[in-house]
């Protein structure tokens, strides 16, 4: 009996030898992709995942990269920090993975951008919007592809200025997103157009279950524009008080993701009219064959329409795609050589990952709820892009906090 | 920056009439517990699950009918099948308990909240839902030049009804009336031969259905979710306590007090107005500590 078992750990043993020394190029790479698929969050993180699986699965039945295949290893990080880090150890550990791919919640993204600095694998933050990834805190192994609050704030400052509304109130999450934008938003528009005023400000907590009161008393300081720096979830209750109050009748408000897909379909159509929204991403703008393309090729695999999130998903799986083609090794450190200045063909049209601060930088986009014939569910119209350009973050003050 | 200028009078009583419909929230949803409170004197934690739960069937119901009868039905219903599930819970369980210490009670409210708060996970998933009000209540109309939301109003006429029922039947039917004298002296009334079990099944039905009806009420203005539970416990349970703990018309003025001072608050100082509530629940525990009405405790 002993000697069996021997005689089986020795096959397990040259069995493992044989399939560990093929040749070095032909293997699964393997993806963690991990983020918060349960609850709220899910509505935006959702598209990140099928569209980064998307592209996978088309360049694997393409018969992959160099021989090799792409595995795509999901885990639901539940939004806690602490489960999503011990998550990203496993996989990083026991599944192996040659990188890490995702999450919506920066304090978790700071994290990963830390523990991957330590272990030395590349880490794509896909949908945390806190400027500290790509900035103070960045480092060689983080790549930040969505927009951060610097260049929400940075990018509607821009767009604002060209308004002809003085009389300025903001209103926000009380918490780091709500303050980076709003704060972001007002340095940007007061450096464009410095005869701009603020008559206040107000702060409610995250999850405020009555908007109503929050926007009579704005109502009543009488601004020429509002400023709305809330996200996620809240949007819709927003969205809703201010329907119900005919805020967006009175004064034109600005609210970043207002005219997203992923927040006015919950609302359907009666979502307010007239709300100033900024996103990276319409699946009817641009109108390009580009575009067309992947949301026909979206639609084809899902059976919806891609939101945001979806573009995110699709540009980091492009990136990733693009520099193993280009490396034509497994190497994490000339993976990472190839990444940074990588430009890539997007549905939005080619989009480059800064060297400097490994920020992609995406076009934004800013345009006006409307009810439309079409869908059952507003749009924007009037939308105005503006070029990654004016909205990217300045380098001198990352490489300045950073401490280079 | 001027801050003061905008506040005037019509701001103002604009401002008081948006809190005065929160405060209708906040009073049905506290004046069930509080009536839990004071006849079976037990903290009933699992209060803002069973308010969760009205939200989710009001949204159910609504949907599954649609159109402008959807949401008056769901009104009718939620409350109802909140009640029910109430006395389920109270009849199957919780009667058994009612001689034991206080403290195994106050952690099987607590348990109650966990398995709810799973049992709503499991139904409903963990999206969140959104429900509009029925076309008749959207939109707002105009008050002193100020828009006032239609629901809004709505909810301020509900108020004064809620309130009025309640108070009906405390006091003009029998039920009520052994219900408040169990309150004071259950061993007394247990002695007049009234099987005081039937009457703690009946208040706790009861106060459970008002979560519902809080529940149903605030669903179409804002997100139907997890986590909507523990934000409304908690401010009902301050509520309660400023309120004096039994008392249903403390409740009243509880709720108009966190109600008020949350509205006036965001007018006149919006940058600290999340604070304002607790504030005033502050000031009125270090002046009068059992509570602003006489506690039946």
């Amino acid at each position: 009996m002993r000697n069996k078992l021997w005689l089986l750990l020795a096959l397990v043993a040259a069995l493992g030898l044989v399939l560990g020394a093929g040749p070095a190029m032909a293997k699964t790479i393997k993806i963690g992709l991990l983020d918060c698929y349960s609850g709220p969050p899910s509505t935006y993180t959702n598209d990140v995942r099928d569209a980064f699986k998307m592209h996978m699965d088309k360049v694997n039945a393409k018969g992959g990269i160099w021989g090799n295949k792409f595995e795509v290893i999901t885990r639901d990080t539940k939004f806690k920090v602490d489960l999503g880090l011990s998550q990203a150890k496993e996989l990083i550990m026991r599944e192996e993975v040659s990188m890490l791919v995702g999450t919506i919640n920066s304090a978790l993204a700071l994290a990963l951008a830390d523990l991957c600095q330590k272990e030395k694998i590349p880490f794509f933050a896909t949908f945390s919007k806190s400027a500290k990834i790509s900035g103070e805190k960045g480092n060689r192994y983080v790549f930040q592809i969505t927009e951060n609050t610097a260049m929400v704030g940075k990018a509607a400052g821009a767009a604002l200025a060209k308004k002809p509304y003085i009389k300025y109130w903001i209103a926000g999450d009380d918490y780091e997103y709500g303050h980076a934008v709003g704060e972001g938003v007002w340095k940007q528009l007061k450096k464009l157009k410095p005869e701009v005023q603020l008559l206040g400000q107000s702060w409610w907590k995250v999850g405020e279950p009555d908007f109503t009161p929050y926007i009579t008393a704005i109502l009543a300081a009488k601004p020429d524009a509002v400023i709305i720096a809330t996200g996620g979830r809240d949007c819709v209750p927003f969205l809703k008080a201010a329907q119900a109050t005919g805020f967006n009748k009175k004064v034109p408000f600005f609210m970043h993701t207002a005219a997203e897909l992923a927040t006015l379909r919950p609302v359907g159509k009666n979502a307010p009219e007239g709300v100033l929204g900024t996103s990276n991403y319409f699946f009817y703008y641009p109108d390009s064959a580009a575009n067309k393309a992947f949301v026909k090729e979206f639609q084809d695999v899902y059976h919806r329409l891609p939101t945001v999130g979806a573009l995110y998903g699709y540009i980091t799986a492009q990136l990733i795609t693009q520099a193993y083609q280009k490396t034509k090794s497994l190497d994490t450190e000339k993976f990472i050589d190839a990444v940074e200045n990588a430009t890539v063909q997007t549905p939005v049209g080619p989009v480059q990952l800064r060297a400097e601060d490994h920020q992609a930088l995406l076009p934004m986009y800013m345009g006006v709820t409307k009810k439309s014939n079409q869908y059952d569910f507003l749009v924007a119209h009037d939308i105005v892009t503006i070029p990654p350009a004016e909205a990217a973050p300045d380098l001198d003050e990352i490489m300045k906090a950073r401490g280079k | 920056m001027d801050t003061a200028s905008h506040i005037t009078l019509a701001a103002l009583g604009q401002q008081l009439l948006v809190g005065l419909s929160r405060t209708t929230i906040l009073f049905i949803v506290s004046s069930g517990l509080s009536l839990i409170l004071g006849v079976l004197r037990i903290p009933n934690v699992s209060h803002g699950s069973l308010y969760m739960i009205g939200a989710f069937v009001t949204y159910s119901v609504a949907t599954f009918i649609g159109g402008q009868t959807g949401f008056w039905v769901a009104l009718a219903v939620a409350p109802v099948a909140v009640g029910l599930l109430a006395l389920a819970v109270e009849r199957g369980i919780f009667c058994h308990l009612y001689e034991r210490e206080h403290l195994m009670l106050l952690l099987f409210t607590f348990s109650l909240m966990l398995v709810l708060g799973d049992l709503v996970k499991m139904t409903w998933g963990s999206d969140y839902r959104s429900l509009s009000a029925p076309p008749m209540m959207q939109g707002s109309f105009s008050l002193g030049g100020m828009p006032f939301p239609r629901y809004n109003l709505f909810l301020l006429i509900m108020g004064p009804l809620v309130a009025l029922g309640l108070w009906a039947l405390t006091n003009k039917t029998k039920i009520g009336k052994i219900a408040r004298a169990a309150a004071v002296d259950r061993e007394m009334v247990a002695a007049m031969g009234i099987n005081v079990s039937w009457v703690f099944a009946f208040v706790f039905c009861l106060g459970c259905l008002m979560a519902g009806l809080g529940g149903a009420l605030v669903a179409p203005t804002q997100n139907i979710t997890q986590g909507m539970d523990h934000a409304i416990i908690m401010e009902a349970f301050l509520i309660v306590i400023i309120g004096g703990l039994g008392n249903m018309w403390g409740a009243l003025l509880g709720a108009a007090i966190f109600g008020i001072t949350d509205s006036i608050g965001i007018l006149v100082w919006p940058q600290f107005a999340i604070v304002f509530p607790y504030v005033a629940v502050t000031i009125v525990l270090v002046f009068r500590p059992k509570g602003l009405l006489k506690s039946t405790w």
